[in-house]
């Protein structure tokens, strides 16, 4: 009985020794392989799109949920890194200075990247180069729930929307609700103060000024939403129509119409005192090439890059999951046209700021959290939070080194 | 009173104690249950209850049959398998040296096993990946087992050698007088004694191989080799995609194949020391 | 004398194979980070890294301030709150679970098992969002019945960390219960039965035949937790330092302190420097305590 016991455990770990090794045969210039972490949706898009757009290359998606960490591991190992990968514009900085991301400029066509959208192109490029193919991006929009907010009463100002908060927020209901002391989110106001979380060169908070401006401002909204700042509850409380208004992406889109929610998207509100919008960070979603297949398998990935330059798929991708393309020929098609959610990312384009997409960046997340929780949820004083925050990006900056 | 009224009273307040107590534990996880039986696509909502008000086991169906959680399934069953049994051929031996007899170095080993669990093993990843590279065994299953197997080896050792000290060496001397060889002694005298702890031992590999997703999700690609907390991990509802109820429903349905082994295995864990062994 | 040889060479024998894997998958690891932390790897140098000598453990000293002693003198009660509930509570439960006429023990033992079948990830969110939320939460539903107002269970520091013990308790119990349980499996019987004729109470048998016979099963176990408790890191970050859902506690234990002031630069040397004095700092402690229960022997 032992003796059968073991023999069956040593015959597994020989079937498992030779059976499930697999090798990636380096030979296959003709096999591309993309990581990505997006929705099925856009990942069928363009696997259906790309069958026929380059049949003659095999290209395979892999859904990669860890995909930055997998990535500094693997690194440009050809046999356990991918090809490609499709990722949001802010790890370039990071990657490039590993040095594991091609130019995508010699990979396209002189003129292919002539009718995209500039911010898009702005955010791939790091030090002078482009290191992104953009595909379609990303911003937040002010989004109202049209039962209880009417579309005359949706602020065009801050103090307006202030002023709406103050009116009907309470008894477990919500004028407006945003993730507050989240970075991400946050950034919209010291920018709509004309101030920036971190500046090309990687100084971090360069006007510090208007970053104590905004959160002091901000602080009179905080004090009327919810002491919660995670996307779970600030989500909720909008799909359950407890909350009238939000700052949100365009991924809640789908839930909110599930929700039978008579969406608004209207405008960010201008800054009363500067004047300004309120300018959330964009993401730019694209498409990343390794050195490697960049070198080996230059001929599979330009014909790949030249179908993505196509406005054909950025019409598809707009079209299956309301991603608001990088090229801007896309958007004479009638039916781009005619979707109020592409069409107000398009418009929200124009004042957004790529997320910073140097190598900084990575720290500042955490500062920027840091200084937010300490002021809007612990209640600690504006200048004494700034200070720290200031210095621990500092340090942590410097700690890159 | 009688005697068998007060036992009778006694008897039934523990049972109370117990189900009130089983209740207030799973009360989290019975909130899982219900947001995975509700229509609704949320996670939250403001006016829980424990009966769901929609009522459906589609989210159940969508983790079945949606998924590739079968392949999954068998990918850790797998890893599983192998996992706790190399745990144990490995450290049953080695335990049992270590617990009886006396070679130079013993206290010395025995000594760093322990402090070697000081080390914070958040950056580890990246040492076991350049090893595990020039041996091409990144992205495949002996890589992974391999790694779980080293990771429970100094758990696996001390907690059997632990349970070893305390099975007195009598009986084993006893089955030495009447010719036994060293294997026929562990394999009849010790290893029936060590029973519980050998149990739990495998079912603590058992449970780390389960719910491991971050070597599951860095190591491996492709779908087709994600193991179950893997595949949970990527189903894991983001702020731009996913179902909570989905999720949900994948929870339950990952930790129920472990329940199961969990009460089945309890007829083993008593110990043979009290079935007759120092006794007889 | 041959034969004495023999058993040592064959004790080691049996042991390589153990010893091996845990070199490789433990011992190698910790060399590495060893020498990584005398490199200058990080995003600017990933591949073409040099040989910095003692340079990241002299930065590493900066991040030595208050807030690191802080940390980790929080860490240290945490440790100790958290061994002393455990070991408690799985004790009383588990002689609970053992009185002779529990008929549905295997049901009730099964279902306390259930935090540990799932995924940490997963039970640690639902914490988070079933229980804890503010505005949805379990909790600050019942509190609404009971007509109190709504609680910030994660915003400050105490509140945080009872948050924290409560579901570190909730996901390790189950592992400590087994092993108690397995332990106590192994009392022999016939001890109770005599000490009973001698008319020890409850007390006593548990203090002269339980405990002392279930220590020396236990103590691998308990003393692994208390490793892990020490190194705890999801429970903590996940439930109140997550970036983007971040909850205003300031309690940090010493690893997610360390994440937080050094791990996130993505400069491994340094990482690795902070790392190996965190592993030293350990090593110091429980060679002391080593040192203190030989001394008491």
């Amino acid at each position: 009985m032992k003796k059968t016991l073991a023999l069956i455990l040593a015959l597994i770990m020989l079937v498992s020794m030779t059976a499930c090794r697999t090798t990636i045969d380096p030979a296959q210039a003709n096999k591309l392989t993309v990581w990505h972490d997006k929705e099925d949706a856009v990942i069928e898009a363009l696997e259906s799109y790309l069958k026929t757009a380059v049949p003659d290359v095999e290209i395979v998606f892999e859904k990669k949920t860890s995909l930055t960490d997998s990535l500094k591991l693997v690194g440009n190992d050809p046999s356990a890194a991918p090809d490609l990968f499709i990722f949001a514009h802010d790890k370039v900085g990071v990657f490039a200075e590993m040095g594991i991301l091609a130019p995508v400029k010699d990979l396209l066509a002189a003129d292919a990247l002539e009718h995209y959208l500039p911010m898009t192109v702005e955010a791939g490029t790091y030090q002078d180069t482009l290191y992104q193919l953009p595909l379609y991006f990303e911003t937040l929009l002010f989004m109202y729930n049209r039962r209880y907010m009417q579309d005359d009463e949706v602020p065009v100002t801050t103090d307006g929307l202030l002023a709406y908060m103050q009116k009907n927020t309470g008894r477990g209901r919500y004028g407006f609700v945003e993730q507050h002391s989240t970075a991400y989110y946050s950034a919209a106001w010291i920018h709509g103060f004309g101030g920036s979380i971190i500046d090309g060169s990687g100084t971090p908070f360069p006007d510090a000024k208007a970053v104590k401006d905004a959160l002091e401002y901000h602080l009179k909204f905080v004090a009327l939403m919810p002491g919660e700042t995670e996307y779970n509850t600030v989500n909720t409380l909008f799909l359950e129509g407890k909350a009238d208004a939000t700052i949100g992406g365009p991924w809640m889109v789908p839930s909110a119409r599930a929700a039978e929610i008579n969406l608004g998207i209207a405008a960010m509100p201008t800054v009363d005192a500067t004047g300004k919008a309120l300018a959330p960070y964009s993401g730019v979603q694209g498409l990343h090439v390794l050195k490697y297949a960049a070198e080996h398998k230059s001929e599979a990935v330009k014909k790949l890059c030249a179908a993505l330059t196509d406005p054909a798929i950025g019409i598809d991708l707009a079209l299956a999951s309301g991603c608001a393309p990088a090229n801007a020929l896309c958007y004479d098609d009638e039916r781009v046209k005619n979707d109020e959610l592409v069409q107000a990312m398009r418009a929200t384009a124009e004042i957004a700021v790529p997320m910073p997409n140097i190598p900084e960046m990575d720290v500042m997340w955490t500062v920027v959290g840091n200084l937010l929780t300490d002021v809007n949820l612990s209640g600690k004083g504006i200048d004494d939070s700034f200070d720290a925050a200031l210095k621990q990006a500092e340090q942590l900056i410097d700690a890159m080194k | 009173m009688s005697k068998k009224l007060k036992e009778g009273i006694g008897l039934t307040a523990l049972n109370i104690f117990f189900i009130v107590l089983c209740f207030v534990t799973l009360i989290p996880i019975l909130y899982a249950v219900s947001v995975s039986l509700n229509g609704q696509n949320s996670l939250l909502s403001s006016d829980f209850s424990f009966i769901p008000k929609d009522f459906t086991l589609d989210h159940y169906k969508e983790v079945i049959f949606g998924e590739d959680i079968l392949t999954w399934f068998c990918n850790t069953v797998f890893l599983a398998a192998v996992t706790v049994s190399l745990s144990l051929i490995f450290a049953v031996p080695a335990a049992y040296c270590f617990s009886r007899r006396h070679f130079p170095g013993r206290k010395a080993i025995l000594k760093c096993l322990v402090l070697l669990n000081s080390f914070p093993a958040i950056l580890s990843m990246f040492a076991i990946y350049r090893l595990l590279r020039p041996m091409g065994l990144v992205n495949t299953r002996v890589g992974l087992i391999l790694v779980y197997t080293g990771t429970m080896a100094v758990f696996s050792l001390w907690n059997t050698k632990g349970y070893f000290d305390t099975i007195p060496t009598e009986i084993e001397e006893a089955a030495r007088m009447d010719g036994a060889t060293d294997l026929q002694v562990v394999l009849r005298i010790v290893l029936p004694l060590a029973k519980p702890s050998i149990i739990t031992t495998a079912l603590q590999v058992l449970i780390y191989v389960w719910n491991e997703y971050i070597y599951a999700t860095t190591f491996m690609t492709g779908e087709d080799k994600y193991t179950l907390a893997a595949g949970l991990n990527a189903l894991q509802a983001t702020e731009m995609t996913g179902s909570w109820p989905v999720f949900a429903a994948a929870s339950i349905t990952v930790s129920l194949p472990v329940l199961v082994i969990f009460f089945m295995c309890q007829k083993y864990m008593t110990s043979g020391l009290t079935a007759g062994g120092v006794k007889g | 004398m041959k034969n004495r040889k023999k058993d040592t060479l064959l004790s080691y024998l049996w042991s390589t194979p153990s010893l091996i894997l845990i070199a490789l998958m433990v011992v190698f690891p910790i060399l590495y980070t060893g020498y990584i932390s005398l490199t200058n790897m990080n995003v600017y140098h990933w591949f073409d890294f040099t040989i910095v000598g003692m340079e990241n453990y002299i930065r590493a000293l900066f991040v030595f301030d208050s807030g690191f002693l802080s940390a980790l003198i929080a860490t240290v009660i945490w440790t100790a709150v958290n061994m002393v509930l455990q070991l408690i509570i799985a004790f009383v439960l588990v002689t609970l679970l053992n009185v002779q006429k529990l008929k549905l023990r295997k049901l009730y033992k099964t279902l306390l098992m259930f935090p540990w079948a799932m995924p940490g990830y997963v039970s640690i969110l639902l914490w988070k969002t079933g229980m804890f939320n503010t505005q949805f939460g379990l909790l600050n539903q019942w509190m609404e019945k009971l007509g109190q107002d709504a609680v910030r269970w994660l915003s400050s520091d105490v509140s945080a960390f009872i948050c924290c013990t409560v579901v570190n308790l909730w996901l390790a119990l189950p592992f400590m219960i087994m092993i108690m349980d397995g332990a106590m499996q192994s009392i022999d019987r016939s001890y109770y039965e005599s000490a009973l004729l001698d008319g020890a109470s409850w007390l006593d048998r548990t203090r002269y035949i339980t405990v002392p016979a279930i220590t020396p099963i236990i103590a691998p176990a308990v003393i692994i937790t208390v490793f892990t408790t020490f190194k705890q890191f999801d429970v903590v970050y996940l439930l109140t330092q997550q970036a983007g859902a971040k909850t205003g506690s300031g309690f940090h234990t010493i690893l997610t302190y360390a994440y937080e002031n050094a791990f996130i630069t993505n400069n491994y040397g340094y990482s690795s420097a902070i790392s190996i004095i965190i592993f030293i700092l350990l090593l110091v402690f429980s060679a002391r305590y080593q040192m203190r229960e030989e001394r008491d022997r």
